[in-house]
């Protein structure tokens, strides 16, 4: 569960790059977060990684108080939800199958449980036939996809995609949003940030739009695929 | 952690050597110059220790009796200078057998001593003072026991050993806190190019929820191995030119000898101890360059 309550980000720059938000996403939801440039997406993703602390205001993911959260919590906090960055993030001198070992190492896993997990979760991306590729010898769709495969790693409850589909080709947007979608099936909470119009309507579901770091509107529309 | 994360972190260090070798190369070589100075400069400072204990033992402290002085006072004498620590050696000479030392250094000219009436030579002990920066204190002490006429001591030859002594320490300190601090210094900027080029790796770390410890303990290995490396190096060149100065000294042993050169250490006996102290400084200089580099430029 995340949940915002009075939440205000001001930067020392004097930007006040969120004001007053009130939010709360209840397990099992699929939420996608839009809104332009500059409207407080980005901060909003930083606060819900713990990569920024709010000004004021609480903030709670996963059962951590973010807003309390002491700097030696942050790493076990992080390894408690999934991460899918916009540039993939991932780490290009290792293979795809020890980019995904790499974080359930990072959660102290033993060895046995991460020979299972990793060709697991590569099959749920259908990348299993890419275990030994490096990054760069994959195209941007399949890299995002190991990256959604690291990020479901540790089985988390929460999965923070922000603009997963910006680097890749538009065709295969819909490819990866279909993707966290199924995941989000099997009850996994996924936030979506994206400034795609066109991705958000086809799926439709709830959304919540951000304008100058202010909520101006959380509903749930139905999608075009529904309709389909 | 677990043994196979261990093992994991473990390679990762080693590798991350192997990757900026250049970086790892100058702070080898540089380590290994340090260490090999510090070593060499500390088996110098352990040999000048056991030449000038060697010069040292030289010493004598002559203590001459009053003339009327009884055989009670004479025990009394030796009493004391028996039960004070500062002196060893404690010999006792009387009047008969001074008079035969002094006529048997006289030599031809010895005849001249028939024509004394008296025996001139004082009742005398002979000792040697153990630490000779408390030579002029036990002089003074002597001095003051009854029965004693004079006591002559070599302050002069103490004052320039103490001195040479006390000037060497200082200087091998200084040498050692040099290099120390230069060991450092290099060890730290390589493991920062070895953070510099991994910024982004470490990035994705912090991010998947990687703790501190995991993303520091790589460069701790690689700086500590780095030190190992340069420590078993400098061994071995230390080994060669120490050998080298030993067998030196060991060729013309009586001319060394009257200055004090012999009971040095031969390297042999210690070679185990030196590389043992030679990896672990390595190792520690490693570890001391990665905590200032890892704690200035990665901020985790």
């Amino acid at each position: 569960m995340v949940e915002l309550k009075n939440v205000n980000v001001h930067y020392s720059s004097g930007v006040d790059a969120l004001q007053d938000i009130n939010l709360r996403i209840n397990d099992g939801e699929f939420v996608f977060i839009v809104g332009e440039s500059g409207a407080g997406k980005s901060t909003l993703m930083k606060l819900l990684l713990r990569e920024v602390a709010p000004t004021s205001g609480r903030v709670f993911v996963n059962g951590y108080n973010l807003s309390k959260l002491k700097g030696n919590k942050i790493a076990k906090f992080r390894r408690s939800i999934g991460v899918v960055f916009q540039d993939f993030r991932l780490i290009q001198e290792l293979n795809v199958y020890e980019n995904i070992a790499f974080v359930l190492r990072i959660a102290d896993q033993p060895m046995k449980f991460i020979k299972q997990r990793v060709p697991y979760v590569l099959n749920l991306v259908e990348l299993a036939h890419k275990a030994r590729s490096r990054p760069k010898e994959l195209s941007g769709g399949e890299q995002q996809r190991v990256a959604i495969a690291r990020a479901l790693a540790n089985d988390p409850g929460l999965i923070i995609a922000d603009e997963p589909t910006g680097n890749i080709d538009p065709k295969l947007s819909y490819e990866i949003v279909e993707l966290l979608k199924e995941i989000n099936r099997c009850g996994t909470t996924v936030v979506m940030v994206t400034h795609e119009h066109d991705l958000v309507k086809h799926f439709g579901g709830r959304i919540i739009n951000l304008d100058g770091g202010s909520i101006t509107f959380d509903e749930n529309i139905g999608g075009q695929n529904e309709d389909e | 952690m677990r043994t196979s994360n261990v093992t994991y972190l473990v390679k990762k260090g080693v590798s991350s050597v192997w990757k900026n070798f250049v970086m790892s190369f100058a702070s080898f070589s540089i380590l290994m110059v340090s260490l090999l100075l510090v070593g060499c400069t500390v088996l110098l400072m352990l040999n000048v220790n056991i030449i000038m204990g060697n010069i040292e033992d030289t010493n004598e402290i002559a203590i001459y009796l009053e003339e009327d002085v009884q055989q009670s006072q004479i025990d009394h004498i030796r009493n004391v200078l028996e039960s004070n620590s500062d002196l060893m050696d404690i010999q006792y000479v009387s009047k008969e057998e001074g008079l035969k030392n002094f006529s048997e250094n006289m030599g031809d000219q010895a005849e001249l001593l028939e024509y004394l009436d008296r025996n001139p030579i004082p009742e005398t002990f002979l000792a040697r003072a153990a630490d000779l920066t408390k030579i002029r204190h036990v002089v003074n002490l002597i001095s003051e026991i009854d029965g004693v006429e004079k006591v002559q001591a070599p302050y002069d030859f103490a004052g320039i050993l103490v001195n040479i002594r006390n000037t060497f320490s200082v200087i091998a300190i200084a040498v050692l806190a040099a290099l120390i601090v230069v060991s450092i210094v290099i060890v730290s900027n390589s493991i920062r190019t070895s953070v510099f080029a991994r910024r982004n790796e470490i990035n994705i770390m912090k991010y998947v929820g990687a703790t501190n410890g995991f993303i520091k303990a790589p460069f701790f290995v690689e700086g500590m191995f780095i030190g190992i490396l340069a420590g078993a190096a400098s061994w071995g060149l230390t080994w060669v030119i120490y050998d080298a100065v030993y067998s030196m000294f060991g060729n013309d042993i009586t001319l060394w000898q009257m200055f004090g050169f012999f009971d040095l250490i031969p390297f042999d006996s210690i070679k185990w101890t030196v590389l043992g102290i030679s990896c672990a400084a390595g190792a520690l200089l490693g570890a001391a360059g990665t905590v200032i580099s890892t704690g200035k430029h990665l901020k985790v």
